[in-house]
């Protein structure tokens, strides 16, 4: 593929809102067809990002670039992008007809395409003969669909989601999970969307960013987000971790707070504090004494065991550490609480963070 | 449960029943008192004024109670008492439409300040609607008098006095200055409520500010709109102490007309005929009010954001 | 952020609010402070600025005819303000939970004293009031209208008004909470005491103040059902108004200000005081 020009590119772009750094000097590049995940808790800034990208906030310093044209300053209601809002933002007082209608009808689009417009994109989100009914007399999922028929009517470059399945209760969320990645495909277009859900931003988007406080801490496809981490709150903050306190002995091995040692690659210098992340899935625990030579190995007790129907979960006492090793697809009832044990993984499986 | 709520009285097959009596005597028993009150004191009164209104005026400008008659309704038609009421419903309008004019962008300013000033600001608008109604008009008599401080300074900058007292003028603005808080806060409950992600999508869809506002804004906040015209409209329409203290002859309004009618003239027929045609204009305009507004609510409710389920909460975009 | 509402104006639309908000501000305060100013004036001329001075307060508060009138409205407001929030509170808690015979109609008559114009209701009271005196008369005791004809009369629309406010406080009262109460042992009238009627108190202090205002703010049905020697202040206000504007008036008038300020400023520190948890600042 060629060096394509870039969805939307954001470079340098920090957002205040009075003494406070909403947005703190963000570089980001999105690929033209890219689903993309913004994805950080509470009060990141990642929908301060999103609401730059629209129009809606203007950045204090920085600039915005959508398909290669400056759009940094520029209103909302001249940028190619739109957006569907958190709880959808439905005009309460327009059916749905008039709902999807808004946009073409601001843009001065009449007749026969207006309708034909419109009729594609009902057809599209299923919700033909729901034309003429008030948003408040729809579905939570319904609402949802209207809202993203308002928004693709448009033909946007770039679609914007702010927490699109947030209102939704879990099997619908699931559902919607599939049909916006369908559609993602079937538009072809940029979708940017907003999430605080890292299970929903890793099932649903070719790439991640995630964001805390401000600041853009790591971009990269849902398995390096997962895999290799960039540092200690990317690993904490995406599916479960152990965080264990080291400091880099080598290249190739680190030192617990607890005198054992491990092996693991790293680049940071000796002598860094570092964490090591070991993910609970990635960890296999043994009776004290069978462990495998391969890898790396914890001595523990078990303390305490949540069965969880696909998975049980044990918690096990290393020195003054906590570790927690989740095993699937067990037989029987290998361990009980207050077993030695042996916690045990291959070379590669734990990834070094810095702090 | 209900409050002062009985033990119940037994426990068999007719023990629903029997609570089901207790407490309709419980509500009987709470309303009572209010009940009988507002049935001597209010209603028994206003079928009174109905009474008189087909009475007859003796040549003493006595009310005789006997040979009923339509002649006050039909006296309502006279020339002058049809242009005492234009008169009235002309100003009330005029007063509706300045309060309207004046009130929608204080109430827009007030509703989008950040909360705490929203709260002070809130405040500065209460103490007005609070301080005593006639004072507050005689505040505007004083000021505007011809040998008023209005007057003097406008005499002192060389543009002479003026006289703008006892006239619909002066009415007109006693009347805003008096009802203009019975306007915002309506207006300022619908704004304050409104959910502005609607305005935020209508320009993300390509909408200016000044049609993001004709078609979203001003559509959602009708309800309030609405109610705060029949709030003003009412008393404007049945004012009394402004046109009063601020009117003069010219500026005879259907309130004051009626009062003559109860004192001077002695013409109780007719100032009940009156009264009753106040009263039946008034309940209609609540009604229409109260029409639209129910109308509001099945489609006009604005709906908050971030409703749904808990985590769903929208992310602050800064604390504060 | 500076929580300043984002609703998509532009910046010069966004000025222009702003000063036109101040404009209004100044359309409602100006004529007040005014007022309160000249009421310091020394000088018997309305329009010239004669020094400061008290002389009219003084000459004010010892004309009887004015204490006598302070006296009856005080005595006035109390007594229907008392009533009107104990029967007012009790219609509100019987409309809102409970169904009897007649609710409909009572739902429907409760709101009319607040429709209908001041004049309407004076006039009707005044009827009424000659009409019962004829009527009581034929038994040999006489009434005339007095002090008891304005407290029946401004009960009579205070009723309605504290009624509402108390609704719309019941109206978001979660019964849960009472619900609560009796799993926890609490009687029907434990419940009331200890829970229902503080959680609702807000509302029914809200109705009080508003019915002590409009008691002291009334002055057309005070001016019909008044008697000789029970003149509320409003109404010798009115009056003094009509024969002409005196610096006596902007004393008394000042005076009344600074009640109905008082009694606002006072309500809103108790409400803050109590709500300084939940941080909402709801004027009634």
């Amino acid at each position: 593929m060629t060096e394509a020009v870039a969805a939307v590119e954001i470079d340098g772009v920090t957002k205040r809102f009075g003494d406070v750094v909403a947005v703190d000097n963000v570089d980001l590049a999105i690929d033209d067809g890219e689903f993309f995940a913004l994805l950080g808790p509470s009060g990141c800034g990642k929908t301060t990002t999103l609401r730059m990208i629209a129009g809606l906030d203007l950045p204090t310093t920085g600039s915005l670039r959508i398909f290669g044209e400056e759009v940094g300053m520029a209103p909302p209601d001249r940028r190619p992008v739109n957006t569907v809002f958190q709880a959808y933002a439905l005009f309460p007082h327009m059916s749905v007809r008039q709902n999807i209608e808004f946009g073409l009808r601001m843009r001065r689009v009449k007749g026969p395409e207006l309708s034909q417009r419109v009729a594609e994109a009902i057809a599209m989100v299923r919700l033909a003969g729901m034309e003429d009914r008030r948003p408040d007399q729809l579905s939570g999922g319904q609402q949802q669909r209207v809202a993203l028929a308002r928004a693709l009517v448009n033909q946007p470059k770039v679609l914007l989601l702010d927490e699109p399945l947030g209102a939704l209760d879990l099997k619908l969320r699931q559902e919607m999970q599939q049909e916006l990645k369908a559609l993602q495909r079937t538009v072809g277009i940029t979708f940017v969307f907003v999430t605080h859900d890292q299970e929903e931003a890793l099932a649903m988007s070719e790439r991640i960013g995630v964001m805390s406080e401000g600041r853009l801490l790591q971009v990269g496809t849902p398995r390096e987000i997962y895999e290799t981490p960039a540092s200690r709150f990317v690993a904490d903050f995406i599916g479960r971790t152990n965080l264990l306190e080291a400091s880099v002995e080598s290249a190739g091995a680190v030192r617990l707070a607890n005198g054992a040692r491990i092996e693991a690659e790293t680049s940071m210098a000796a002598g860094s504090e570092v964490a090591v992340s070991l993910r609970p899935e990635r960890a296999r625990l043994q009776p004290r004494g069978a462990a495998s030579a391969e890898g790396s190995s914890l001595d523990g007790d078990v303390r305490d065991i949540t069965y969880l129907g696909h998975a049980v979960v044990y918690e096990v006492a290393v020195g003054p550490m906590s570790v927690e090793v989740r095993s699937e697809g067990e037989v029987g009832q290998p361990f009980a609480v207050g077993d030695e044990v042996t916690v045990n993984w291959d070379r590669g499986a734990a990834a070094v963070v810095a702090d | 449960m209900q409050p002062a709520n009985r033990p119940p009285a037994s426990t068999g097959a007719s023990g629903e029943e029997a609570a089901e009596v207790a407490k309709r005597r419980q509500g009987m028993l709470l309303a009572s008192p209010g009940s009988l009150y507002l049935l001597i004191f209010f209603v028994v009164p206003l079928a009174l004024i109905s009474v008189y209104s087909f009475a007859t005026r003796t040549s003493t400008g006595r009310t005789s109670l006997s040979g009923w008659n339509v002649e006050s309704y039909r006296a309502i038609g006279d020339d002058v008492i049809v242009g005492i009421i234009g008169r009235s419903a002309w100003l009330a309008t005029l007063t509706t439409a300045l309060c309207l004019a004046v009130g929608y962008p204080f109430a827009y300013y007030i509703a989008t300040r950040p909360r705490h000033l929203r709260a002070v600001l809130l405040v500065l608008v209460m103490i007005p609607f609070w301080t005593n109604g006639l004072v507050r008009v005689f505040a505007i008599r004083f000021l505007l008098g011809s040998n008023g401080p209005a007057s003097a300074l406008s005499e002192s900058m060389g543009f002479g006095t003026f006289r703008i007292l006892f006239t619909p003028t002066a009415v007109t603005i006693g009347m805003v200055y008096s009802f203009l808080t019975l306007m915002v806060l309506p207006l300022y409950v619908a704004l304050e409520r409104m959910d502005w992600s609607l305005t935020e999508a209508a320009r993300d869809l390509y909408a200016s500010g000044s049609k993001a506002f004709w078609k979203v804004t001003l559509p959602l906040t009708k309800s309030g709109i609405v109610a705060g015209s029949v709030l003003v409209f009412v008393p404007s329409f049945g004012s009394y102490v402004v046109p009063d203290i601020l009117g003069g002859a010219k500026t005879l309004l259907v309130g004051s007309y009626i009062a003559r009618q109860f004192r001077d003239a002695r013409n109780y027929p007719l100032g009940a005929a009156l009264s009753v045609l106040l009263i039946v204009a008034m309940l209609v305009a609540v009604a229409l009010n109260q029409r639209s507004g129910s109308g509001a609510d099945s489609g006009d409710r604005p709906r908050r954001r971030g409703r749904g389920r808990a985590h769903a909460e929208p992310e602050p975009v800064a604390a504060p | 952020m500076t929580g300043t509402v984002e609703t998509g104006l532009g910046q010069r639309t966004r000025r222009l609010l702003a000063a036109w908000a101040w404009v209004v501000f100044a359309f409602l305060y100006v004529p007040i402070v005014v007022l309160v100013v000249f009421s310091f004036n020394a000088s018997a001329r309305v329009n010239i600025w004669g020094g400061f001075s008290l002389a009219w307060y003084g000459e004010a508060l010892s004309n009887e005819v004015i204490t006598s009138a302070i006296r009856v409205s005080l005595i006035v407001a109390a007594v229907s303000t008392a009533v009107s929030v104990v029967l007012g509170t009790a219609v509100a808690l019987a409309l809102d939970r409970y169904r009897f015979k007649g609710r409909r109609a009572l739902d429907g008559t409760i709101y009319l004293p607040i429709v209908i114009p001041d004049i309407t209701m004076a006039v009707m009271l005044l009827v009424f009031f000659a009409e019962a005196f004829k009527f009581i008369d034929s038994f040999g005791p006489r009434f005339t209208l007095g002090i008891s004809t304005v407290a029946l009369s401004h009960i009579a629309f205070n009723i309605s008004f504290v009624c509402v406010v108390v609704r719309a406080r019941l109206d978001q009262f979660d019964r849960t909470l009472e619900e609560a109460a009796r799993d926890l042992y609490a009687t029907g009238w434990q419940t009331f005491r200890r829970v229902t009627l503080p959680l609702i108190m807000p509302g029914i202090a809200a109705g009080g103040l508003l019915a002590l205002t409009l008691s002291l703010d009334d002055v057309v049905i005070s001016a019909f059902v008044a008697g000789p020697g029970s003149t509320t202040l409003p109404v010798y206000v009115f009056s003094s108004i009509r024969r002409g504007v005196t610096p006596e008036l902007n004393a008394i008038s000042t005076l009344m200000l600074t009640a109905s300020i008082t009694l606002v400023l006072g309500a809103l520190a108790l409400q803050r005081r109590r709500a300084s948890a939940s941080q909402q600042t709801q004027v009634l």
